[in-house]
């Protein structure tokens, strides 16, 4: 794990453009706790190219988290990623089993940190329950088209624990963009909190922002 | 878009886009091929792996190649996990090489004059999970016919993907891989998608050969949602395209044979063509 133990990060998913990555990545504060998302739609959209862009775009050193969702086809992704300089990236907790296993073992071969979308799995307890070994990260994640379409929809934030005390492993949250969301994320033992909206577009409150987020994730 | 009493062979593309290039300069021209820009050809290339193989595969019909070189040159090419293949389809492979097709010499630059009478179809695999709006869009924008939602996804989602390719113009295909009762998802819906995908995925496949690509869906499927079509995916060989056509699928995917023997591309695509009737 590439992560520190008892550290609490912010992970900034960036989704609109490159350009756009690039103008949001120049305001932000210099921190080792930020960690940088290549998010699923800029990957669709510019392919690989986006990782390695958003990876020289950062400081040295950065934390870059490539959104590549995958479903199928574990081993050529992983390796793709690994390419392009990324330290982690994401596989489908709906995947087939046989893909999470792939994915994760293939991320450890490559000194990769292994993170699974626990996105629309009702028990992620019973996923990880399956699997040779837990991924690095365990990402319980509210998708966009939920939020939006289902307002009921919450965050399953009591997972966190039970996750934590079953298995060893880092809790990742995401699809909260507030700042109460993010409060509540970490109060229930998050060790990530992954954040898109504020960071759509650059704009003169960005810095701001992105330190007052830190400033609740301690 | 798709005429409902044809059958399709969809390939699936997933190499470099300069040998893709190579590879559809040796397609034939039958409007019964469907071309996919596969999964990991998008993740690699974006957008661009659909604008480039549209334009490709349409210059192909209208009479022009592109690029310089052509599939019979490209040298075979063992995919991911090696000791995929079986007895049948080595015969098969074999089979074609044998037969050496004498083909007159042209030059890159001169059109082949052919009637051509059919409208090119793109598949985008995207796969989608989220954020539908913008991956049709995107997927549209590049040219593509067709994208496809995975069934996994939350429920918002595919109802959203659905509604936006249907207000866009282009096809909706739902990927059921890893879905054990298709039934059960398509029943949550608004409406159905114009393509329903039975798929076998490839890391299943390879870790449990016990696993069966489920044709006995096909029937049960469509006695239920006439209008939609069928597609299979993970079959790889032709006996299981065989048992696809043969189940009522509309559409069988392949990308495995095709992608590790692009020197056949042409005569593997001739024989498959020939099972799916």
């Amino acid at each position: 794990m590439i992560l520190k133990i008892n550290q609490r990060y912010l992970q900034i998913a960036l989704n609109s453009t490159l350009d756009e990555a690039r103008e949001i990545i120049a305001q932000l504060p210099i921190s080792e706790r930020i960690l940088i998302e290549a998010g699923t739609p800029l990957i669709k959209i510019y392919g690989k190219r986006a990782i390695s862009e958003i990876k020289s775009a950062t400081p040295a050193g950065t934390y870059i988290v490539a959104d590549t969702k995958c479903a199928d086809l574990a081993l050529r992704e992983v390796k793709m990623v690994a390419e392009t300089g990324a330290q982690a990236l994401t596989c489908l907790g709906v995947a087939p089993v046989e893909t999470i296993d792939r994915f994760i073992g293939e991320c450890q071969k490559n000194g990769m940190d292994s993170m699974v979308d626990m996105m629309n799995v009702e028990d992620p307890v019973e996923v990880l329950g399956k699997l040779k070994k837990p991924p690095g990260i365990v990402v319980l994640h509210r998708g966009v088209d939920e939020t939006e379409f289902s307002k009921e929809k919450q965050i399953p934030f009591y997972q966190i624990n039970q996750i934590k005390d079953n298995f060893d492993t880092f809790v990742s949250v995401a699809g909260g963009d507030t700042i109460e969301e993010v409060q509540r994320a970490i109060f229930n033992g998050a060790d990530i909190v992954v954040v898109w909206k504020a960071f759509y577009q650059s704009t003169a409150e960005t810095a701001k922002l992105a330190a007052e987020f830190l400033k609740e994730i301690r | 878009m798709l005429d409902r009493k044809q059958k399709y062979l969809q390939i699936a593309f997933n190499r470099t886009l300069e040998e893709i290039v190579a590879m559809i300069n040796s397609l034939p021209l039958s409007g019964r091929i469907i071309i996919e820009a596969g999964y990991p050809l998008i993740k690699t290339y974006g957008t661009r792996a659909i604008s480039t193989i549209k334009t490709l595969w349409e210059q192909r019909v209208l009479g022009y190649s592109l690029g310089t070189v052509e599939a019979a040159e490209m040298k075979p090419f063992q995919l991911y996990k090696a000791g995929y293949g079986s007895p049948l389809l080595d015969l098969l492979l074999k089979s074609i090489e044998k037969r050496k097709i004498e083909k007159p010499k042209r030059k890159f630059s001169e059109p082949i004059k052919k009637e051509i009478a059919f409208t090119p179809y793109i598949v985008a695999d995207l796969k989608c999970m989220d954020r539908a709006f913008t991956e049709v869009e995107a997927a549209a924008s590049a040219g593509a016919s067709a994208a496809t939602c995975l069934g996994l996804a939350p429920v918002e989602t595919i109802d959203a993907f659905i509604k936006r390719c249907e207000e866009i113009g282009i096809d909706s295909i739902l990927d059921m891989m890893n879905i054990e009762y298709p039934f059960e998802v398509l029943s949550k819906l608004i409406k159905p998608p114009t393509i329903i995908m039975l798929h076998r995925g490839v890391d299943e496949g390879e870790e449990n050969k016990e696993k069966e690509v489920p044709y006995q869906e096909i029937e049960r499927i469509k006695n239920v949602y006439d209008d939609v079509l069928i597609a299979v995916a993970g079959g790889e060989t032709i006996r299981e395209v065989i048992t696809g056509a043969f189940n009522d699928a509309d559409i069988l995917v392949v990308w495995r044979l095709f992608n590790e023997n692009p020197e056949k591309i042409t005569a593997l695509s001739n024989e498959f063509l020939k099972e799916v009737k």
